[in-house]
């Protein structure tokens, strides 16, 4: 059957310049016999399996452990004195691929820097792709490693600047596990 | 000769005595009997309805009702700028999905003239090749679970999610990957990532045989695989019918070979081809691609421009930091970069970005068989039309004719054997 026959696939042997006329010639030479005795080697291996350790966690009591690029909630990041970094370039929510998923309401302060008044991201309806991680200029929007984020309202998975917002040292020490500059003034 | 039993010999109806207190006169009605199987069925992986029209157990015809999974993917990419529409790609054919973005990105970069470097070929033939083996391995798993095996599912659902754990670290999703970029990708491989890969790839040829010994040779397989569901060569031709469906037919069709993309002429290869057009030859070929794709994997881990990630992104680090200091202080050296490392061909700023107006196809071999995109664009961020050409859509309008006069009993085995995913045939 396989025209593909090569010397480094060893292990498709059993299959390798056979076809399937010759597998069921092999079987009808004594179809009981041969039935049998793939049936027990099938048994034999599933029975090997008993020994090897389960691969399964007891969540919640043993958490997975999630790479440091997970896609998780989402975030937003402070300046290492607490204050907010975000300076409402509305960059996340133009390339959100769902529509106003992210909405921003920003001013300008007496000194010209942003204010940002509100900000919201409704997780019920994110599709966590990680576009607005990728194109925030100052690195402010950004995902955690936190998978558990049922709630019991649709009201409740909008999140508003403050359920967001991380403080000054959450941010330095997430800054530090992702290898950014830990000290944003 | 159990193993040869012709459909045929099923069209005489059984020869059982009627049941007590039931008079039959004239022997057994023979009307057909019009079944819906569907839409939500275990066996049909996702939703599908099969209008059957059965006499006796015996299958007269069949029309499969399609378009319960249509969510408008085609005409999204028209509200949507190009970088805004891409994580929505994901989730055409989400066993896959690394394949439809490589297709979307290669018309982008054909319409624009990004080149790509090297290395990124190389990410991306990894993880198209890993994607491939897991979208294998569930085809290997819910295939001899519709046979009746449940013990393979869950070593293919295992080994399924080492690979996945594997993706988690590099794009930080399981299955909506949205990694690949236009004319890179979106992040350089982690540090150690690519030992890990190796770990796998020496230790899954051992599980294959694993799964060869319970399921390969089993009578029982055997008996509901060979002989069934033939789909030759001139049917596959006639229906579209693409992947391992036409190579089971021994019909050697691999764009990879024939029509190399990305680096696929740098690496050695062999496409499993059967003659036998069976369910069976099927499975043969889609286990035999499963060590080929290892294979590919090996090769590319070995020749990979930069070496692992880790160290490169020191040395990319340092070359950066020299050349802005440069600026400075001409006397400053700069270490050696060889542009082959790079992550992006030329770095576009993907909130503005506009590809100039024109038209590419793109099409690249998947798990299912051909699957193409083709691309308008008009010299705005939008794409002015997307078109997907998904394997799954073609793969299953040959099921009636494949059907015509097999057992009720063999559908889910025939049809689970063509690897159908319904929404990449509703999109």
């Amino acid at each position: 059957m396989m025209m593909m026959v090569s010397e480094q696939t060893q292990a498709s042997a059993s299959l390798a310049g056979k076809t399937t006329t010759d597998v069921i010639k092999q079987s009808t030479n004594s179809l009981v016999v041969d039935g049998l005795k793939e049936i027990t080697r099938g048994l034999l291996t599933v029975l090997k399996q008993h020994n090897t350790d389960p691969i399964t966690l007891e969540y919640p009591e043993v958490m997975p452990e999630l790479s440091d690029r997970f896609h998780g909630r989402l975030s937003l990041l402070s300046k290492s004195d607490g204050t907010d970094l975000c300076i409402g370039c509305q960059a996340c929510a133009r390339v959100c691929p769902c529509d106003d998923l992210i909405q921003i309401e920003m001013h300008r302060d007496a000194d010209k820097k942003p204010v940002i008044d509100r900000f919201t991201i409704d997780l019920g309806r994110c599709i966590f792709c990680g576009n607005c991680t990728e194109v925030c200029p100052v690195d402010c929007i950004k995902f955690l490693p936190d998978f558990e984020l049922a709630d019991y309202s649709r009201e409740a998975l909008v999140l508003d600047k403050k359920d967001l917002t991380l403080n000054g040292e959450e941010s330095d020490q997430w800054r530090k596990e992702h290898g950014l500059a830990v000290t944003v003034a | 000769m159990m193993m040869m039993s012709t459909p045929s010999s099923t069209l005489t109806p059984p020869d059982v005595k009627p049941m007590q207190g039931v008079s039959v006169e004239k022997g057994f009605d023979t009307n057909d009997l019009v079944v819906n199987i569907g839409p939500q069925h275990p066996s049909t992986h996702g939703v599908l309805r099969l209008i059957t029209t059965l006499n006796g157990e015996v299958v007269k015809d069949m029309e499969p009702v399609i378009g319960y999974l249509h969510r408008s993917k085609e005409k999204m990419a028209e509200s949507r700028s190009l970088f805004q529409y891409q994580p929505t790609i994901d989730r055409v054919e989400y066993l896959s999905s690394f394949y439809d973005h490589l297709a979307f990105v290669n018309c982008v970069e054909k319409i624009a003239g990004l080149g790509v470097p090297k290395r990124v070929e190389y990410i991306r033939m990894i993880t198209l090749e890993l994607n491939r083996i897991t979208s294998h391995l569930l085809w290997f798993g819910t295939f001899l679970l519709d046979l009746g095996a449940s013990t393979p599912f869950f070593w293919a659902f295992r080994d399924r999610e080492e690979v996945f754990t594997l993706f988690e670290k590099l794009t930080g999703a399981r299955m909506m990957y949205n990694y690949y970029r236009f004319g890179g990708v979106n992040a350089d491989l982690p540090s150690g990532w690519l030992n890990e890969v190796r770990k796998f790839i020496d230790d899954f040829p051992r599980r294959l045989d694993e799964y060869e010994a319970v399921a390969t040779k089993n009578p029982i397989v055997l008996d509901r695989t060979i002989g069934q569901g033939i789909l030759t060569k001139e049917t596959c031709l006639q229906f579209g019918v693409t992947g391992p469906a036409l190579r089971a037919a021994g019909y050697a069709a691999d764009l990879r070979k024939t029509n190399p993309y990305s680096c696929y002429n740098e690496v050695e290869f062999e496409v499993p081809v059967a003659t036998e057009a069976d369910t069976y030859a099927r499975y043969v070929v889609r286990v035999q691609e499963m060590r080929e794709s290892l294979k590919i994997i090996r090769q590319c881990i070995d020749n990979i421009p930069g070496g692992d990630g880790g160290e490169l992104g020191l040395l990319k680090a340092k070359v950066d930091e020299a050349t802005k200091a440069k600026k400075k202080d001409p006397t400053i050296e700069v270490p050696a970069w060889n542009s082959d490392w790079d992550m992006f061909g030329k770095k576009i700023n993907l909130l503005t970005y506009k590809p100039p107006a024109g038209e590419a196809s793109v099409f690249v071999e998947s798990p299912r068989g051909v699957l193409g995109c083709y691309m308008v664009t008009d010299g705005t961020p939008k794409a002015a039309r997307v078109k997907w050409r998904g394997a799954s859509f073609s793969n299953l309008s040959c099921l009636p004719a494949l059907m015509k006069g097999h057992m009720y009993s063999d559908l889910m085995a025939i049809f689970g054997s063509l690897d159908v995913i319904m929404p990449e045939v509703d999109r």
